[in-house]
């Protein structure tokens, strides 16, 4: 009886003298993978998912109405927005939950219960601007946005709910590559590089208005609040965990500088053809101007694409990432398989966050281009409410272990909360009473 | 009935009535019972925590807790071994909730006065416990039944107070088939994901591992006590413990591989040398060879008495002669029952059958095992000997796309 098992144990056995040389190699294998994936990391994905419709939008308009004069703010943004991915970064790799998740296990229900709202609003914000982009991207085309963004909507929900969202991303992702463009417009609209280089080192700043406004939205749409969640959400998905939280961290740094180089591109190529010339962006059109140089009577087909890619990336993306966090947080079902009885939060938040979307986008005479600044500016008005929590849990030795942050880190960090906190009540009062600093 | 929402922030008051403290929290000790009992309340006084004992304690209910005597012991609180504090270490915690096989986030829990002991009866996952805590006090009366999860089918509480686990919730999780439970692990985060798999019984948790991404599998492996691992490796079967040793650091995965048994080490040895992507990866060393001799009955007989059955016993391998490992033939299970007992096996095996090289890519192999309709298939080298077999489920998870589990889709590919 046991010589027969031991036949089948032999089987095996019998071909040790081949050796064991085949961890090696498989482990060796493995590593490269890692490396090619890396190239595409959280940190690189999130922070260039910043540059949207509503990113372009305000990006272009602060080429256009203030040239050169704002490119200094690009610097204290990458630090900050570099430091704020880390952090949530960081958390994600040290605790394996998702942002919402820890709001809801350190700060209770009624803390919950506002930054999800607050969280709810802002996405919902920038979901409408993602609409509006598809409106502005479709009105290039001359296909009316009362057709476009339904039509789209309608695409989007069943693309996700159905599942098969992830085959067609490839080609929105594709599209939204168009706007690597305006590096080369930068060079070619032949810029006054000296004023380019006044402009990065000589910060100037004025209590009006505009300039609050521009501000606040240019830190709302690189800083988004919906940035700190995904971020931390995909590192989790990833499984990345402190040993190998150093490739993480170079993606981060690397994503956050690369984004905000793009930023700089666009605001260089807008202030080098628009500014100049002295037209302020009021539509699409105008926007897609800044491409001229490089693409000639095709900017604004070109634009227009990566307009429509962007837009559409995010729309699905976001509502579906807002859902998602909120179920997290409240303890709900979740994900895109369950039926609407089985997880009627989230998948009535992501119909919901679609619906208004849309719905909001096809108002008739809605000022588009305004309307997307308006949303980056509310993301900006929220975005401390986020980031006061981030900081409580980044630096919470039970949450973060050894993992918290050093002192200076943790200093510019508060800062950037302060600040931009600041920069929004300043800008709450502007509006409420805009003769409050005698200008106006 | 009683929340623990409604209980939080509550005075204490000595015999007289005099407030004298609030209720900071309540703690439980998890055991062997299925609703755990209440032990004693944190009292919170002049900003400093308290030890208040049951035994001190008359009254408990939504105006607060009731001494029975006028001296307040402060003793400063400190936590014991095996307790749990219901508001800090439970509440807006995840739990796994074995009936329901789910994941669930705590909203409030219930507590029940039953024969003089106050106990956890259930945790409330609904939207009205949530409600409850969000509302103005006294703005939440309904008075609608809410979905209350009974504390008997909480399988694993996700909460960061070392050595709460109790032992009775493993037993509840191993009712759960290995499917599920790697699916709840791996919906929590992956210190509780760990956890959960730590808790199980060797053969529950290699059969869980098994179930879970490569990734999770070497890194909850690599996180465990090493003598804890390498036992569950030795329940893996040869091809999945393979491929996690694989995924190792090097020297990680020789300790590992050096602390297992030397049955089971050396089937895992064979197969490490083989690429993941081919047939010699995929392939598994538990099969059942009989020599061609032998006859039906013969054969049947065996397999009776074989101490260890693998798997896969629908094929049936027939070599030259004893301890040979020449394929000659194969036999589905099928033939051999339905065949004459004294027939001898040359007669009732196929000459003719589907075999693998060791190199073969494992795309195609798995494409050959689907298109045919087998449950596995010989994987042959150049001198004829059968080195292993690769079975159905192996080819399957080639075939199945890699995210058919649904999952939130990242913004970028």
């Amino acid at each position: 009886m046991a010589e027969q098992g031991a036949a089948v144990r032999a089987a095996g056995r019998r071909l040790m003298r081949r050796g064991a040389q085949g961890v090696r190699r498989t482990v060796a294998r493995r590593k490269r993978l890692l490396a090619y994936v890396a190239i595409l990391g959280p940190g690189m994905i999130t922070a260039n998912a910043g540059n949207d419709a509503g990113g372009i939008a305000t990006f272009a308009s602060v080429g256009a109405d203030f040239g050169y004069s704002l490119l200094w703010l690009l610097i204290p943004i990458t630090i900050s927005l570099g430091i704020v991915q880390e952090m949530c970064a960081r958390m994600g790799a040290v605790t394996g939950k998702g942002l919402a998740d820890l709001i809801r296990e350190r700060f209770g229900v009624r803390w919950t219960a506002l930054i999800m709202l607050a969280l709810l609003i802002a996405n919902a914000g920038v979901t409408v601007s993602e609409f509006v982009g598809i409106a502005a991207a479709s009105e290039l085309f001359g296909v009316s946005h009362y057709v476009s963004v339904p039509l789209s909507a309608i695409l989007i929900w069943f693309l996700i709910v159905k599942g098969s969202y992830k085959k067609v991303e490839r080609v929105f992702l594709l599209m939204s590559l168009v706007f690597l463009g305006y590096i080369v417009s930068a060079f070619l609209s032949r810029p006054d590089w000296s004023a380019v280089a006044v402009g990065m080192v000589r910060p100037e700043f004025k209590l009006e208005y505009a300039f609050l406004f521009t501000f606040v939205a240019v830190i709302g749409t690189t800083i988004s609040p919906y940035m700190q969640v995904y971020v931390q959400s995909s590192v989790v998905e990833k499984g990345v965990t402190p040993d190998d939280y150093g490739k993480t961290k170079l993606d981060v740094w690397v994503g956050t500088i690369f984004a905000l180089l793009i930023v700089f591109f666009i605001i260089v190529s807008t202030a080098a053809t628009l500014h100049k010339s002295g037209i302020q962006i009021t539509s699409a059109a105008d926007a897609a101007h800044a491409l001229r140089p490089l693409a000639g009577r095709y900017a604004q087909t070109l634009f227009g694409l990566g307009l429509f890619g962007a837009s559409m990336l995010a729309a699905g993306v976001l509502p579906l990432a807002t859902a998602y966090s909120i179920s997290e947080a409240l303890g709900f079902e979740k994900g895109i398989s369950r039926s609407f009885r089985e997880a009627p939060i989230f998948l009535g938040t992501f119909t919901f966050l679609v619906a208004v979307g849309a719905a909001i986008a096809i108002v008739p005479n809605l000022p588009l281009i305004r309307v997307l600044l308006v949303t980056q500016v509310i993301n900006g008005l929220l975005l401390p409410i986020v980031l006061f929590a981030v900081l409580r849990l980044v630096n919470n030795r039970e949450v973060m272990g050894r993992y918290v942050n050093g002192p200076i880190y943790n200093a510019a960090a508060w800062l950037t909360a302060i600040v931009v906190t600041i920069l929004s009540l300043l800008y709450i009062l502007i509006t409420l009473f805009p003769t409050i600093f005698g200008h106006r | 009935m009683l929340y623990l929402s409604q209980v939080l922030g509550r005075p204490i008051r000595d015999l007289e009535g005099e407030r004298v403290a609030t209720i900071k929290d309540i703690i439980v000790r998890l055991g062997a019972d299925d609703h755990p009992p209440v032990t004693g309340l944190v009292a919170r006084y002049r900003r400093r925590d308290f030890f208040l004992p049951r035994f001190h304690i008359t009254v408990l209910n939504q105006q607060g807790a009731r001494l029975n005597s006028d001296i307040l012991d402060l003793r400063p609180f400190g936590r014991r071994e095996s307790e749990v504090l219901l508001a800090r270490d439970v509440l807006d915690k995840q739990l796994i909730d074995v009936d329901g096989k789910r994941v669930v986030r705590v909203n409030d829990v219930q507590i029940i006065e039953a024969a003089g002991d106050w106990r956890v009866t259930g945790a409330d996952v609904s939207l009205q416990g949530l409600w409850r805590r969000l509302a103005p006090a006294g703005f939440a009366g309904s008075k609608k039944t809410v979905e209350v999860l009974d504390w008997a089918d909480v399988g694993f509480l996700a909460t960061d107070a070392a050595t709460v686990q109790l032992k009775s919730s493993s037993d509840k999780l191993a009712r759960l088939h290995p499917v599920e439970i790697a699916r709840l692990a791996e919906a929590l985060s992956y210190h509780h994901g760990s956890e959960v798999v730590e808790s199980l019984d060797d053969e529950t948790a290699a059969e869980t591992l098994e179930e879970m991404p490569a990734e999770s599998q070497a890194r909850i492996l690599s996180d465990m006590d090493q003598e804890r691992a390498a036992d569950i490796l030795e329940w893996m079967s040869p091809d999945e413990a393979a491929d996690v040793l694989g995924d190792l650091p090097e020297d990680k995965a020789e300790e590992l591989l050096g602390l297992m048994e030397h049955d089971e080490q050396a089937d895992v040895v064979e197969l490490l040398p083989y690429e993941d992507d081919t047939a010699g990866g995929l392939m598994t060393t538990e099969f059942v060879t009989l020599p061609r001799a032998l006859t039906v009955g013969e054969a049947l007989a065996r397999l009776r008495e074989m101490a260890e059955t693998p798997n896969m016993i629908y094929y049936l391998y027939v070599v030259e002669k004893e301890e040979s490992w020449k394929l000659v033939g194969v036999i589905a299970l099928r033939s051999l029952i339905l065949a004459e007992p004294s027939m001898p096996l040359e007669e009732v095996m196929r000459t003719e059958f589907q075999q693998a090289d060791p190199e073969e890519p494992a795309k195609e192999v798995a494409q050959r095992i689907a298109e045919y309709n087998l449950l596995a298939l010989p994987v042959i080298d150049d001198s004829g000997d059968i080195l292993g077999i690769i079975t159905v489920d192996d080819a399957m998870e080639i075939l199945l796309p890699k995210d058919w589990r649904q999952r939130l889709p990242r913004l970028f590919g």
